[in-house]
């Protein structure tokens, strides 16, 4: 009891200097650790405070020894006064083993009952199983609960359920990483790793790749929108339909006619025109507030610069320029960006 | 015409006289250092121009300046560069390579000529890494230091980048494990009389600490690097997430390397500041013994640390508590250590020179890093920092605020000994508060951004992410940063110009390194001195140690002189060779050879330096022999300076042998298809070990042949020996076409390429054990073998021998318990 007393004290002391250093409010710094809106995020921020406070306590004692050593208790060359010269002292020697030993005591205590508390054997229940796929450079998401739902790069979850992330990677190893949702877990090829959080504020979270992947790592980003419960379930039966169909006689008619007869089709999906799997499934794209894994607005200016030279905007993209051009480019802009 | 080992005139007064030629092929420890050391700061300029690109390019958000490609190539190269051709080589090839002989009273180390060729092998590794830059279809390597596989692999990072990177590491691999036995047999025969183990000067201590985690950690790189030049160059798949195989052994090999790579980048700065602040404190080293152990404690728990560089990876809740709970034991024996250092400036009289603000200033800095690296010890807290610049401010505060404050540090402190001209301590004093600045500046704020989610390794970032303004202040104090190490260049070049010259003691030093003059003879001292406690030319100086000799100097007693008697005995030094040279160029020519698959080129290498190996070995008039002092020099502990150097190759081959043995143990039980190990025939395998272990028997006798000063016997039995090894080896090949026929090629599954790495490895062994008989039979005809060469063949057995035990390790795991399952 005076144990958890004390550290929350600590804490306390440690979080008001944390804020008065950065002030890690929300809009400042959309990825901030410090801001946490996850229960993962918020266990993982409650250890940290606490072992920044032993940290302190600890540098606070290095720095007043130190000081007292250097200006207070000795001399400089030439003044008088003999320099003591204890050379051994066991009594100190065995404070400073056994101090920090006790500090690491408490600091791997409340530790390991984390690593097991975020890392549960059995499923939960009522949980929403997601898979993520990590691509070089772009991240895909399967709903895992029946409806078939797929989408890129934003990752729409319900806030107050348990939602269960499974991750697998296409090829190399990359790393999930929402900051405000929680730490980190690698994407690694051939296994199958998992993140299990619970986030009760609706918003929009940034995430990011978080290890090396390639040319093109530092442009992997993603979001997370956490939507009420309604509207998450409006936004999940909307990802299930098929593909608008435009109007005849519009400039979207006549772009669905341009992807239907580009290449598009190989790596790209629409569902009722084409099946690719190579990109990101396009049925709903422009229900999307971004391209390119969050590195362009969804906007048809950014868009038709993207389809014109996607190696520009995004360096190494395994997305060709298929030299469209002109009229036939602003037809599919305007188809694409007809797909809610 | 054989080269003779010449006596030097004692009063040549200084190793740095000679030629250019003299440094080509020189063998003297000290001047080796020198080449270490200059070669070094040229490639921190080069390093440190690469992380000063990297922070322009991070000055502005979407910031177009340098492009993706080349910015990957620059964090790549500024790693690379900074721990493999800077901070390992300033402080194992040029600070410890320079004091420990001085230090522990030697006139060198155990192999002279080893030691130059570490240091060719590390030059040409050197530029090696950086030939990229202008090989045609080159570029430098781009997988980051660490090169995770499996983006390291040809079908995600095609072209020559990678293959640059793998060969440049396995080249300099050779050049460091090779120094390392080289120090710890000096450390360990070569000391002074009385210089017991307790009484060695902290940086020896430190260095012999290093030396181990060395020997015992770089196996594990090397193999690392072998599996990658395999998948690489013959198709293999050991990292491809396929058929069994998982990319994550990389990052087991590589952190099994690279954690105890942290303590070997540590320790010695850990032992730079013990012999600093003593100095200056004109005080004992407090806790000398505590020191001692917790510096071993260190080393020890380094390698069951690995792990919590991957907490992120998904090893489950229990190893990543095992990993945590060992992680921040490591916090214990570093927090003495701190204490003590504190405890050695309490009460003394100091000296505020250049060198002492840095040995005080990395109390402070190591501290933080400290800290920090307590936090990433708990994975939950890791799981937010691992990858972020979180983790780049912690280790930058380690290496740097650490390591690189120690090493500038020891410059101020040891330059005037190895040049004999003091630094400027005006520009020092300038230099050292423009670090503290630019140093904090630049990587302060990097927790902040680390906890704000700024990921690791990112060429650009978006404008709205906050982390704009800490990047400017970063960008900003980086040159302040970069103007300060201006100034040390400045200050270091400086000297060569200067005619100030230092005396031989101008600090009023503790160890025997001041005893001598400033700079050193060739030859170190003109008799070895003899050690009567710690701090031992402080005990010549005013008495025995501790309070007693203090207070003779505060009340003002002038220290008694030293006189420099003159040498009471003709001075042997080692012959300078062109060998080391060769055989370096050798291994360069040879990587070369693979980078554009020119077996030729290959070919012409290897032969290069086979020749240059076997010259070595018959330079001297008498055959296999070290240096004419070898003899002379084994006083410490009574045996021969190969024998130990020997013995401490096999250590490490040791911890080289276990890596590939268990990577077949654990990827044999992946093994996803047939041909496994059913294929293995155990009778033709049991009569193959029967005649290795036969030839062992005929080792024994040769050697006790050649002891009788039986020549035609021992003649026999090393045929004999070879001739066994040779069916050995006829009938592995045998064993491998055999399986060729049956369809097991070597890309053929997980079982079969695991399989032919590690016979064939072990086969390569067996090979090199026969060429060296047949090089002692060779000898043995021209008549250069004889009795008192005896210890060639005991070194050859010791050799044989344990290829041989090594083999009946991996017949009892690889072929008798084939039939274990998940064995």
């Amino acid at each position: 009891m005076m144990r958890d007393l004390k550290t929350r004290l600590l804490a306390m002391v440690a979080f008001a200097i944390m804020v008065a250093g950065c002030g890690g409010e929300d809009a400042a710094h959309p990825m901030s650790t410090l801001a946490p809106r996850s229960d993962l995020a918020n266990w993982i921020n409650g250890l940290f405070m606490e072992i920044t406070a032993w940290d302190l306590l600890i540098l606070v004692i290095v720095i007043v020894a130190f000081t007292l050593a250097v200006f207070f208790f000795s001399t400089r060359v030439g003044e008088a006064g003999p320099p003591t010269a204890v050379s051994s002292d066991l009594t100190l020697e065995i404070v400073w083993t056994l101090g920090p030993a006790l500090i690491l005591l408490f600091i791997s205590i409340p530790t390991v009952r984390l690593i097991f508390r975020t890392q549960p054997r059995k499923p939960v229940a009522n949980e929403l199983p997601i898979t993520v796929v990590a691509h070089q450079w772009w991240w895909e998401f399967h709903y895992d609960d029946g409806s078939g739902a797929v989408t890129a790069n934003e990752l729409h979850i319900p806030a107050e359920r348990p939602i269960h992330l499974k991750l697998v990677s296409n090829d190399v190893i990359h790393s999930f990483w929402v900051p405000r949702l929680g730490g980190k877990r690698d994407v690694v090829p051939g296994q199958v790793n998992e993140i299990h959080l619970i986030s009760t504020i609706p918003g929009e979270y940034y995430g990011q790749c978080a290890e090396f992947c390639g040319v093109s790592h530092a442009n992997m980003r993603f979001r997370i929108f956490v939507d009420k419960p309604d509207d998450f379930a409006m936004w999940e039966k909307s990802q299930t339909q098929p593909g608008a169909v435009p109007a005849e006689a519009t400039a979207a008619m006549r772009g669905a006619q341009v992807f239907a007869n580009s290449p598009c089709t190989t790596c790209h999906t629409i569902n009722g025109i084409s099946k690719g799997y190579v990109g990101p499934n396009l049925t709903h794209l422009a229900s999307r507030t971004t391209i390119a894994a969050g590195v362009l607005a969804n906007d048809p200016a950014q868009l038709t610069q993207w389809i014109e030279h996607p190696d520009e905007m995004k360096p190494g993209a395994r997305m060709p320029d298929f030299g469209l051009r002109g009229a036939e480019l602003n037809d599919l802009v305007a188809y694409l960006e007809s797909l809610k | 015409m054989a080269a003779q080992p010449k006596v030097l005139p004692i009063e040549q007064p200084s190793y740095l006289e000679g030629g250019p030629i003299s440094w080509l092929n020189t063998v003297d420890h000290k001047k080796v250092a020198m080449m270490y050391g200059i070669a070094s700061l040229l490639f921190m300029a080069i390093g440190g121009i690469e992380a000063m690109l990297i922070r322009v390019q991070l000055f502005y958000p979407n910031n177009h300046l340098i492009s993706a490609a080349f910015y990957n190539q620059l964090f790549t190269m500024h790693g690379t560069t900074m721990i493999f051709l800077v901070v390992m080589p300033l402080l194992l090839g040029f600070f410890a390579n320079f004091l420990i002989p001085l230090m522990i009273g030697a006139r060198d180390v155990a192999f002279p000529r080893l030691n130059a060729l570490s240091f060719w092998i590390f030059l040409f590794g050197g530029i090696f890494l950086h030939l990229g830059i202008i090989w045609p279809n080159g570029g430098l390597p781009n997988a980051g230091w660490f090169g995770y596989a499996n983006l390291t692999e040809r079908m995600y990072t095609p072209g020559l980048h990678i293959d640059f990177w793998d060969i440049g590491l396995i080249i300099l691999g050779v050049s460091t494990v090779m120094t390392a036995l080289n120090f710890l047999t000096t450390i360990v025969a070569m000391r002074a009389p009385g210089m017991t183990y307790m009484r060695m000067p902290l940086f020896v201590w430190s260095m012999l600490v290093t030396v181990i985690l060395v020997l015992l950690a770089f196996p594990a790189l090397t193999v690392g690097l072998l599996f990658l030049f395999l998948d690489r160059f013959f198709g293999a798949h050991f990292y491809q997430a396929m058929d069994g195989a998982t990319p994550i052994l990389w990052q087991h090999l590589f952190w099994l390397f690279g954690h105890p790579e942290v303590y070997i980048m540590a320790l010695p700065a850990f032992g730079i500041v013990s012999e600093l602040l003593p100095n200056f404190a004109r005080k004992p080293l407090f806790g000398y013994p505590m020191m001692v152990y917790s510096m071993i404690l260190i080393a020890f728990l380094s390698y069951g640390v690995w792990g919590h560089h991957m907490f992120a990876t998904g090893m489950g809740p229990v190893a990543d508590s095992a990993f945590s709970i060992t992680s921040m034991l490591i916090a214990i024996p570093t927090g003495i250590k701190i204490f003590s250092w504190i405890a050695t400036v309490w009460g003394g009289s100091l000296r505020m020179t250049t060198a002492m603000y840095f040995g005080l200033a990395f109390i402070l800095e190591f501290t933080m890093g400290g800290l920090s690296g307590i936090m990433h010890a708990s994975p939950p807290v890791d799981l937010q920092q691992t990858d972020s610049y979180f983790v780049v401010a912690h280790f930058h505060y380690v290496l740097f605020g650490g390591t690189m404050f120690a090493i500038l540090g020891g410059f101020y402190y040891w330059w005037p000994k190895m040049t004999g001209r003091l630094l400027d301590e005006r520009l020092g004093k300038l230099e050292f508060w423009l670090t503290v600045i630019g140093f904090n500046g630049t990587f302060f704020p990097m927790h902040f951004l680390g906890e704000w989610g700024m990921p690791r390794r990112i060429y650009t970032y978006a404008p709205n992410m906050g982390w704009t303004f800490l990047n400017q202040f970063e960008t900003v104090c980086a040159f302040i940063l970069g103007f300060a190490f201006l100034i040390f260049y400045i200050n270091i070049i400086k000297t060569f110009f200067s005619d100030e010259r230092a005396l031989g003691d101008p600090w009023d030093g503790r160890g025997l390194e001041w005893a001598t003059s400033s700079p050193p003879p060739p030859y170190n001292f003109g008799n070895i001195p003899n050690v009567r406690g710690r701090d031992a030319h402080w005990i010549t100086k005013y008495g025995r140690a501790g309070s007693r000799g203090i207070a003779m100097y505060a009340s003002g007693q002038i220290p008694k002189p030293v006189p420099e008697a003159a040498p009471t005995e003709a001075i042997h030094m080692p012959a300078p060779s062109f060998f080391p040279l060769v055989i370096a160029a050798g291994l360069f020519v040879m990587g070369l050879g693979w980078i554009q698959l020119w077996y030729r080129l290959v070919a012409i290498g290897a032969g290069a330096m086979f020749l240059g190996v076997v010259g070595m070995a018959f330079e001297y008039p008498t055959f296999g022999q070290e240096n004419a002092e070898s003899e002379e020099h084994s006083r410490s502990v009574g045996a021969d300076v190969r024998k130990v150097g020997l013995w401490s190759f096999i250590g490490s081959e040791c911890l080289f042998f276990a890596t590939l043995i268990s990577t077949f143990v654990v990827y044999k039980a992946r093994n996803p298809h047939p041909p496994g190990a059913e294929i293995l025939e155990i009778p033709l395998t049991s009569f193959s070990t029967f005649i290795l272990l036969m030839s062992s028997v005929l080792m024994v006798l040769a050697l006790n042949a050649i002891q009788r000063d039986d020549k035609r016997w021992n003649r026999i039995w090393l045929i004999g020996c070879a001739l066994f090894g040779l069916i050995f080896l006829g009938v592995e090949i045998h064993e491998f076409y055999g399986f060729w026929m049956k369809g097991m090629a070597y890309q053929t599954n997980l079982f079969s390429q695991c399989f032919y790495t590690l016979v064939g490895t072990h086969g390569t062994h067996v090979a090199i054990g026969v060429i060296w008989i047949l090089v002692l039979v060779v000898a043995s005809f021209t008549g250069k073998l004889d009795k008192s060469r005896a210890l060639s063949v005991e070194l050859a057995g010791l050799y044989w021998h344990f290829v041989d035990i090594v083999w009946v390790i991996i017949f009892t795991l690889v072929y008798l318990m084939q039939q274990v399952k998940g064995a």
